[in-house]
């Protein structure tokens, strides 16, 4: 018989029966098993198990979204992502803070995070990285943050410009860029505050400077809810 | 003429959460697809973060599959919204849904990977063979080859119009025969059968010209 058709020849390519007529010719014709070789060989490069149709769909990691946003300057939030997920982990559901008098915990919240250096001499020490500290949407708080080094000790100062808070207290955190880890550095007030950063973090690791608005319900974790951000430059 | 891929809609596949059943009132307030992929590709902001609702679930799905879940599902998943947000014009609402256009960007950044992997086992190889003093090099360019050409077909597929794109997407992605690709899209079966021979050809065509494994 003649030669199976070019579109027979495609269709063996991908694998499909041929009538038994073509199948027959194909099995012993040299030229035509050539032609489905060739044009099998885009098949095999792309018909592969990973590329595909969907399958069942994973969901992705809630801190993807953040990556996303901050990639292409979008402010828009998934509507079913939280509202503050596009900036700020959620570590923990968000609930109403608890309405415990101040004066009782205070203490024990400072005793929690780092303890507040405050130094009556000024600055002092060689500045190596400085972040300007922007309002996070929808808050009022502003300001600027200083790395210095001195005698091999590293401070962070953090200027705050914010309102005070009845129930609850600012902390500085140094984040990763995608906002997922983070080191805590420990509470800070409106205007200046001095804490001792860590030693051994790395600054290039965890740039971000952010400053969270912390209930106070005994929980050392971020609450998920930012004010201000900065990204410390040299 | 419109192909579709047969992808699982909005109430099947919303990743996880905020899955809506369609008799809910608020329902009718919820843009359609089509409405997201026109906003989307004008460049509307909230459009993304709907699509990324909507979509993310089945995009990480392929991303998991490919790599398993970690660090290179979760890159192609991000990468996969990226590209197509700052390449959205490419993306042609008359063409089809949207949903299937990240689907393709999703292969694309699959494939990324694959190169991206397989760049650093050559480079690390390269630096064990010097070590070596250069036994015998080039034992796996097969996989190097085949890594690369995926890359060029994929871009092959870009190319095509439609519905020639949408038909051998069905054949090669979903693994329907023309027969059940005819009756999916509503072609005549012999509309169908050119379409494949011609792409076919296309592509290896593109392979003889361009492909690594043929060239090495």
């Amino acid at each position: 018989m003649q030669h199976c058709s070019p579109e027979q020849l495609a269709l063996a390519a991908l694998r499909e029966p041929l009538p038994a007529e073509d199948a027959e010719h194909l099995a012993g014709c040299e030229e035509c098993r050539r032609q489905v070789a060739s044009l099998r060989r885009s098949v095999d490069v792309l018909a592969v198990p990973e590329l595909a149709a969907p399958g069942a769909p994973v969901p992705p990691p809630p801190h993807l979204w953040a990556g996303i946003a901050a990639a292409t300057g979008v402010s828009a939030a998934p509507p079913s992502e939280p509202p503050l997920a596009p900036v700020v982990p959620l570590r923990r559901p968000a609930r109403r803070w608890l309405a415990l008098a101040a004066a009782v915990v205070a203490g024990i919240a400072v005793g929690a995070g780092a303890v507040a250096v405050t130094r009556d001499d000024g600055p002092s020490g060689t500045v190596i990285a400085t972040a300007g500290l922007d309002a996070l949407a929808g808050e009022d708080a502003s300001g600027r943050a200083e790395v210095r080094e001195e005698d091999g000790h590293r401070l962070l100062e953090v200027d705050l410009s914010a309102p005070s808070l009845d129930d609850g207290y600012y902390e500085v955190w140094l984040l990763q860029p995608d906002a997922q880890r983070m080191v805590q550095v420990g509470a800070v007030t409106a205007g200046d505050t001095v804490l001792p950063l860590p030693p051994g973090v790395d600054l290039a690791a965890y740039p971000v400077v952010d400053v969270s608005v912390e209930p106070l319900d005994g929980d050392p974790t971020h609450s998920g809810v930012s004010v201000a951000r900065g990204s410390l430059t040299r | 003429m419109t192909v579709t891929l047969g992808l699982p809609g909005r109430t099947a596949t919303p990743y996880g959460r905020g899955v809506r059943s369609a008799s809910t009132p608020e329902e009718s307030l919820e843009p359609d697809d089509d409405a997201v992929g026109r906003r989307f590709r004008a460049g509307d902001e909230r459009a993304l973060a709907e699509a990324y609702d909507r979509w993310a679930g089945i995009v990480h799905g392929m991303a998991v599959r490919a790599f398993g879940a970690g660090p290179d599902a979760e890159d192609v998943t991000q990468q996969t919204f990226i590209s197509a947000w700052t390449g959205r014009t490419g993306y042609r609402p008359d063409e089809g849904p949207l949903a299937a256009w990240l689907v393709g960007v999703c292969r694309h950044k699959i494939a990324d990977v694959w190169a991206r992997r397989e760049r650093q086992r050559r480079v690390a190889e390269a630096a064990v063979v010097d070590a070596r003093s250069r036994p015998e090099g080039g034992r796996d360019d097969g996989l190097d080859a085949l890594v690369a050409d995926r890359v060029l077909l994929l871009r092959e597929l870009d190319r095509l119009g439609q519905p020639q794109r949408g038909i051998i997407e069905l054949a090669f992605f979903a693994d329907l025969t023309h027969s059940q690709i005819a009756e999916r899209t509503g072609l005549p079966l012999g509309t169908v059968k050119s379409h494949i021979r011609r792409t076919l050809e296309r592509l290896r065509t593109r392979l003889e010209v361009d492909g690594a494994a043929l060239q090495s």
